[in-house]
Order: C-alpha cells, then structure tokens, then sequence
C-alpha cells in the first residue's frame, strides 16, 4: 500500500521529467525551465560588456546632443515685464520668458532691485516660488532653497543655480533680454 | 605533483581569473555610469569644457572592458 502511495507520489512530481522522456523535441533539446534562468559566469561578462557599451553610447550621445546645441545659439527676444514697476518689494511675479512655455519668477527685493529666475528647480524641474518670510526661493518638492539675489543654492538636493534671466531697465520700464545658465557670468554685462 | 592535483589547482586558478574579469567588468560598469552621470550634470550645466575628458573617460572604461571580455583568457587549458 505505502509502495503504490510512494510510487503514485514520485509519479507526481516526476510528471515534467515523464513528458520530458516521452516527447522527441524534448530529447533533442534537453534543457529544464529552472536552468534556463541561470546566468554562466562568461554570459554575464559578455552582458557586463554590452553594458558598458549602452553606457558608452550614451555618454557620446549626450555629449553630441550638447555639441549640436551649443552651435545654436539663441536669440532672445526682449521683452517688456507688465507690471513690474507697480511691484511692491519683497514680493514676486510671474511671468514667461523667454517662450511662453517657459515658466520665470521676477522678483523684487527689499533693496528695491529687480531679479530674475527660470522658474524650473534645477534638481528636477519643479516650480520654485518667493517665500517673503525667509527672502529665498524655495522649492517645495524636495526642499531646496535658493538665494534670491544670486540664484544660488542654499540648501536641498539641486547642484547648479537656477536659470537667470537677464533683466534691463528701458525708460522706466523693466524689460527681460536674455537667459543665462545657472553659475554662469552674464557676458552681455 | 599528480595528474588530479594540477587539474584540481588549474580549476581553482581559473574560479579565480574569472571571479577577477567579473570584478574588474563591474567596477568599470561603476565607473561608467558615474561618467555618463556626470555627463548629463554637464550638459544641464552647459559645461562645455567638461564633455570631452568624460567622453574620453568613459572610452578608456569600455576599451579595457572589450580587452577583457574578448582577449583575457587564462594561461592553463
């Protein structure tokens, strides 16, 4: 009774290696479905290589994107901010510059001096506002904070300044002219 | 030294050149991906001037790792 139960037992679990036996294919081409997702160690050098191949390609690939860019150069055209001189200090305002897909900050300092910032965190692309209390720019999805008469980083995760926007006084009026990347020195200055 | 004993010995001299490749492969992979890491920091920086050392960088890096995959052997058979 207990040999028929065994027998019964083995049979059961032994139902893959039975198909196995009696299927031709399965002779012809002998591997298990556990083995297959075992790695060898020369297949995983030969994966490492092709890693650093796709690690390769995309560092050139970056490097030729910004190539190409840095041949473009932009030209930006001025524009008139609307209600800037009405600002009252230590408060800010938004507008876009220099498309109208590109969200900027214009910022009135106590000293009464006017600046300007892409409003695009440089961690990863967040809105930064003016917070009055602290006289900083923050960025409210991984605190950082931004120095709000140079742009630079006080404190959080980003590692470049935000994006100035170059601002020019015509005639009473304020008027935005450039963009400058964050760190950089304004060369029309 | 006995026939099983060199077989015995050239097995384990290789486990050991082949545990080696695999670490010198992996540490370069590291090497790279920081590379290509700070390739992107540069180009949203528009640090032009960084670009080329770190593309050199990473050449060097696949360079050694295609010696490696494709020319390291080990000396017993």
């Amino acid at each position: 009774m207990s040999t028929n139960l065994s027998n019964i037992i083995a049979k059961v679990l032994s139902g893959e290696q039975d198909v196995r036996n009696k299927n031709v294919h399965n002779r012809e081409f002998p591997f298990d479905r556990d083995q297959e997702a075992q790695v060898t160690r020369r297949e995983f050098c030969n994966f490492l290589g092709l890693t650093s191949t796709a690690f390769l390609l995309g560092t050139v690939g970056f490097a030729a994107k910004s190539a190409y860019n840095a041949k473009n150069v932009r030209n930006f055209t001025p524009l008139k901010l609307d209600g800037a001189m009405k600002l009252e200090r230590n408060s800010a305002l938004n507008f876009r510059y220099p498309t109208v897909t590109d969200p900027a900050l214009l910022i009135r300092a106590n000293d009464g001096q006017y600046y300007a910032y892409d409003q695009k965190c440089t961690h990863l692309l967040c809105p930064v506002y003016y917070e009055k209390k602290t006289e900083r720019i923050e960025c409210p999805c991984h605190e950082a904070g931004f120095e709000a008469k140079t742009g630079n980083v006080i404190y959080g995760p980003p590692q470049r300044p935000l994006n100035r926007i170059v601002l020019e006084e015509r005639s009473g009026e304020v008027w935005a002219i450039g963009v400058v990347t964050g760190g950089k020195e304004d060369d029309r200055s | 030294m006995t026939e099983a004993n060199y077989e015995y010995r050239s097995r384990r001299g290789k486990t050991a050149i082949w545990q080696a490749k695999l670490m010198l492969l992996i540490m370069l992979n590291l090497a790279q991906l920081w590379i290509l890491s700070a390739t992107i920091e540069a180009v949203l920086g528009e640090e032009y001037k960084q670009l080329y050392p770190l593309v050199i960088a990473s050449l060097v890096c696949w360079l050694i790792s295609l010696t490696n995959v494709f020319y390291w052997k080990s000396a017993t058979k």
